[in-house]
């Protein structure tokens, strides 16, 4: 469904330092450096598939998924989304896409979002009979009828982007991008979101990449994670072969029925947190057995129970992992480049 | 194809109708400032007519078909092609320009389309009322081919405004703040109010020659003005048709070679 190989964005950017006298220099000579978005990423997307993209801020997952959707011309690279080559923006090819940003909004500020859905009908060519079909069910699984109505300026943030998600849908993309869909959303919202984006994929086997900061997001929706940092791919696989990887201890969380001195929790495994007659303990995974057994038998234990490492934690310790390879094949360039003779 | 931009269009112009219609102050204050802007266009031509029977061979009857050109333009120029055009700026800035070019139409005509101030119509009808009055003063009425010119003409007009807007947005994906470009854009057209031949005495006719040729503020009012006097050699229509059609396609072309530079604003 897709493919993308060999993919580089650059941009150029102008930079100057601070201050008056730099800007008014640079108002004659210009400096520009090279800024690597996106540098150099290859990976294929079955249809159908539901695929995280996880970075750190500024990591090239916004500009990736924006040459995906034809926005941005690549610098470099192939990039297919069924067939199409996507920055010719062929009418085809956009009837079956969707970008949708937690931060950007379609709707019509000034009017109700059905104003916005008729307009998205006419742009897509949706037929009368589908298009109520599709919006009668867009409207009850996000329970939104008594919103459309409203001019968009009156609606809270959850309610526009429920009603953003609507408009996005209304010509059924088969293939939709989600950039930060959850952002700025409380808990309860966040959750609905996760439930009816999944329940249409489900529905209509739509292609789905999303990128979150919220990794429950990303948890609950999506089997396979692209990691992208710097522009460059560090990891393309299944989420929990990915923690597994990174930290592949478990956490096994202790609630105690009294307070228990730490040194009797030291010899079980790494103490992460103890307090309130609750402690978590980082254990290696063939050791497991034995700590619970151990734990059981020789602790006052209420309740017990073994998890994964907490995927924000996961997460930034791959961040940080990959910083400190990048950091130590820039210090061997540099000290190789000393060593050579003038 | 026609058809299904045509329906576009209805839909896009059902909604600016609707979004002028919500705020009800608006569309007072709206018609107001119309009516005073009617009376500025007016206000120089008595100055400069007070004193004098002509200038630059233009009577004073005839200088007010300019000046009814000039009101008719103006209010295309604000309600049909301006709004929706600075609309592009400030889509371009926020970078929510990204989702009309996801959309499968063409995105030319997508932002020229997203906005209209249907209060603006009281220009267009000004223009008309003011052509009435100008020949009432001449006290003879327009030639019909004149008339049939001048029709040829306003479409001319329109794509000419149009397409030197296309080109000034253009620049809005190059360099981002583009308000000052539009401001200069409107003070320029504000020439337009006077017949082309009364700049020939300023700096040996350059004025003239830039008005006719490089920013074609010539053709918009004075041509179609002269069409109406019958005074318009053929020659100039035609060539006032094919310089419009040459802008329009020069638009086009800078406009599809800027969407590629599009970047988008953050995330």
């Amino acid at each position: 469904m897709i493919s993308v190989h060999g993919l580089r964005k650059h941009y150029k950017v102008h930079k100057r330092p601070p201050g008056l006298k730099a800007a008014l220099r640079s108002l004659v000579h210009r400096t520009y450096s090279t800024v690597k978005a996106v540098d150099g990423i290859s990976f294929d997307i079955r249809p159908g598939e539901r695929v995280g993209f996880l970075g750190p801020n500024g990591a090239g997952k916004t500009t990736t998924l924006k040459v995906l959707s034809g926005l941005l011309h690549p610098s470099e690279g192939e990039v297919r989304v069924d067939g199409h080559v996507p920055r010719l923006r062929e009418e085809a090819f956009l009837k079956k896409i969707m970008l949708v940003m937690g931060q950007k909004q379609q709707l019509l500020w000034d009017l109700p979002p059905a104003e916005t859905f008729e307009l998205n009908r006419a742009i897509y060519d949706v037929p009368a009979v589908q298009y109520k079909q599709t919006l009668d069910e867009l409207v009850s699984l996000l329970e939104i009828s008594d919103l459309i109505g409203k001019p968009t300026r009156q609606l809270s943030l959850g309610e526009r982007m429920k009603c953003e998600l609507a408009a996005a849908l209304i010509h059924r993309p088969r293939v939709l991008f989600l950039d930060e869909p959850t952002i700025g959303l409380d808990v309860s919202m966040q959750a609905t979101m996760r439930t009816f984006i999944k329940e249409y994929n489900e529905k209509y086997g739509a292609t789905l990449i999303l990128t979150s900061h919220y990794m429950d997001d990303v948890a609950a929706l999506c089997p396979r994670v692209i990691v992208i940092d710097k522009g460059l791919l560090s990891y393309d696989g299944s989420l929990d072969a990915l923690v597994q990887r990174v930290r592949p201890e478990k956490r096994v969380v202790l609630r105690l029925a009294e307070e228990v001195d730490g040194a009797r929790l030291a010899p079980l495994g790494k103490v992460v947190t103890h307090e309130a007659g609750t402690a978590v303990l980082q254990v290696r995974q063939d050791a497991v057995n034995a700590t619970i057994s151990r734990a059981l038998s020789g602790l006052p234990v209420t309740d017990l129970t073994v998890e994964n490492a907490p995927l924000e934690e996961v997460m930034s310790e791959l961040f940080a992992e990959n910083k400190a390879r990048r950091q130590q094949a820039e210090a061997e360039a540099a000290s190789a480049g000393e060593s050579v003779p003038a | 194809m026609v058809r299904r931009y045509l329906r576009l269009l209805g839909v896009q112009l059902k909604a600016s109708g609707l979004q002028a219609l919500q705020y009800r102050a608006d569309f007072f204050t709206e018609g107001v400032t119309s009516l005073f802007w009617i009376f500025t266009a007016l206000a120089p031509l008595f100055v400069v007519y007070g004193k004098r029977p002509e200038v630059e061979g233009w009577s004073f009857g005839e200088a007010l078909l300019v000046v009814g050109w000039f009101t008719l333009l103006q209010g295309l120029l604000e309600g049909a092609i301006n709004p929706s055009l600075t609309g592009v700026v400030e889509h371009i800035r926020k970078g929510t320009l990204d989702f009309v070019l996801l959309k499968p139409a063409d995105a030319q005509f997508l932002v020229s389309t997203q906005r209209f101030l249907p209060w603006r119509a009281f220009n267009v009808l000004t223009g008309v009322a003011l052509f009435a009055y100008a020949f009432w003063l001449l006290g003879r009425p327009p030639s019909l081919t004149g008339m049939l010119a001048s029709v040829v003409l306003l479409g001319t007009s329109t794509l000419l405004l149009y397409s030197l807007w296309i080109l000034t947005v253009s620049a809005a994906f190059f360099v981002v703040r583009v308000d000052n470009l539009t401001y200069l854009f409107t003070s320029i057209f504000d020439f337009a109010r006077w017949p082309s031949s009364v700049f020939k005495g300023v700096a040996r006719g350059s004025l003239t020659f830039l008005f006719t040729y490089i920013i074609p503020l010539a053709l918009m009012t004075t041509f179609p003005a002269e069409a109406m006097l019958g005074r318009l050699p053929l020659l100039s229509l035609v060539g006032a048709v094919g310089g419009s059609l040459v802008f329009a396609w020069l638009a086009r072309r800078v406009w599809r070679y800027s969407i590629g530079h599009y970047t988008s604003a953050s995330s």
